[in-house]
């Protein structure tokens, strides 16, 4: 019940971002309608962040206590960090083939998100390819720890590389107050959506585990 | 015996091993003349853009011959169970990684310093004052790819496609040590030297510092059996 209250919350609170997104927030002078994605782009940057520091925490929670769950949180908050920041990598390039006349251009933000992007795409192919079971969670524990601790070295390396380049929006612009509620609501409305998304994904998790257990003890006793 | 007194014995282990051997200098040297023929007729490399991509085909070139050193470092103790006898030893398993992590450092400096000779050669670089800050970046960036190549190593020892694991794994995250690696090498081919040259081995310097310390506190979860 508690769930299904919290979606119904989300679904609100999404409703409202489209409607701010779409009728209420005035269309800017410059970029024209498509400085609109931004309200998608950098809330969905915020989230696969939020959901890689998730990763790291899990990570670390994992070796300490060896509890399944923080091995779910981790496994879960990868995928869908992944998930958000395809959506990065899909929504940027979507904005710059109409402002800058091509779709990627080798700068900072995109470099490093890109590279922070395969980091973790690498950390799923472990879990998904790598090995089974006990080992499995242990090194990707390890990974996990790493992967993040690398995401600040990949930003300073990234911008040492390519500092004369620059010509993505930096992250402090003024907006106007129309503009910066309509962003703060889609930061809700994200933010929701990946605690939501996580949960929903953990509990999935719990359940292959223990059907798996299940299968496994059905084919000892047979 | 002290920690340090440990890796160090596991360091001269390796070098004696090798010296025995040579399973891993003169293959991988050779592979890199491999790789520059390689790249010599991907990219005409005669060509006036040396300057542009030289210092890319040179770390490239280190950065798979580093691959196929590295894999190598854990997978020979795999002979005869010898890996199991190290992690019985007694004490902190850091020292197996600063051994280990050494020992890759040695070797992937060598390699680097010995094929230094073909690249000026088929680059018709004339040896001078470069040599000295390459010589830096050589020292560093070797230290970075060691630092964290050896704890993937042996990550990627216990798993399942080992050998493509490892490269899946290492290269994202050596890619910040890469940047700069080529970078600066540029620069110090250019004798564009100091004071834009600084910041990158500064960078490689964290990287290395980062790496090494975050591996001498998780080494023990990637190896315990």
């Amino acid at each position: 019940m508690r769930s299904v209250s919290f979606s119904c919350l989300i679904f609100v609170v999404m409703l409202v971002a489209l409607g701010a997104i779409f009728l209420w927030v005035p269309t800017e002078k410059e970029m024209g309608i498509v400085q609109r994605i931004f309200y998608f782009h950098v809330p969905a940057a915020f989230s696969s962040f939020l959901a890689f520091f998730l990763v790291f925490i899990g990570s670390i929670q994992y070796l300490r206590t060896r509890e399944d769950k923080w091995d779910r949180l981790a496994l879960c908050s990868a995928e869908l960090g992944v998930i958000f920041a395809l959506i990065v990598l899909i929504t940027g390039p979507l904005w710059a083939k109409p402002i800058w006349g091509v779709y990627w251009r080798w700068e900072p933000r995109l470099t490093s998100m890109l590279i922070t992007f395969t980091i973790y795409v690498a950390y799923l192919m472990v879990r998904g390819y790598g090995a089974n079971s006990a080992p499995v969670q242990r090194i990707s524990a390890v990974l996990g720890i790493l992967a993040f601790a690398n995401v600040p070295l990949v930003y300073y390396a990234v911008d040492l590389w390519a500092a004369d380049q620059q010509l993505h929006p930096p992250r402090n612009v003024e907006l106007e107050p129309t503009m910066q509620y309509t962003k703060w609501i889609c930061y809700a409305a994200f933010f929701l959506l990946l605690f939501r998304l996580i949960a929903q994904r953990m509990e999935l998790a719990r359940i292959e585990k223990a059907v798996a257990l299940l299968r496994q003890k059905l084919i000892d006793e047979t | 015996m002290s920690f340090f007194g440990r890796a160090l014995a596991i360091l001269h282990k390796d070098l004696k091993a090798e010296w025995r051997t040579k399973a891993r200098l003169s293959p991988m040297v050779f592979f890199i003349l491999l790789m520059l023929l390689v790249f010599n007729f991907s990219f005409d490399l005669g060509g006036a853009a040396l300057r542009e991509i030289g210092p890319g085909t040179l770390w490239s070139s280190y950065v798979f011959a580093s691959l196929l050193s590295l894999s190598r470092s854990f997978t020979d103790e795999r002979d005869n169970d010898a890996l199991d006898a190290l992690l019985l030893a007694p004490g902190d398993r850091g020292a197996i990684y600063l051994g280990k992590m050494l020992g890759n450092f040695v070797f992937l400096l060598a390699i680097e310093l010995l094929s230094l000779p073909f690249f000026a050669l088929f680059f018709n670089l004339s040896l001078g004052f470069f040599l000295l800050p390459l010589l830096a970046i050589f020292v560093l960036g070797s230290a970075c790819m060691a630092s964290a190549g050896t704890l993937f190593a042996a990550l990627s020892n216990n798993m399942r496609l080992r050998e493509l694991m490892l490269p899946l794994l290492l290269l994202p995250m050596i890619l910040p040590a890469l940047i700069s690696c080529v970078e600066a090498t540029g620069l110090a081919l250019a004798n564009d030297c100091c004071e834009k040259l600084f910041p990158h081995l500064q960078m490689l310097g964290v990287y290395a510092v980062v790496f090494t310390v975050l591996s001498l506190m998780l080494f023990e979860y990637a190896i315990e059996e």
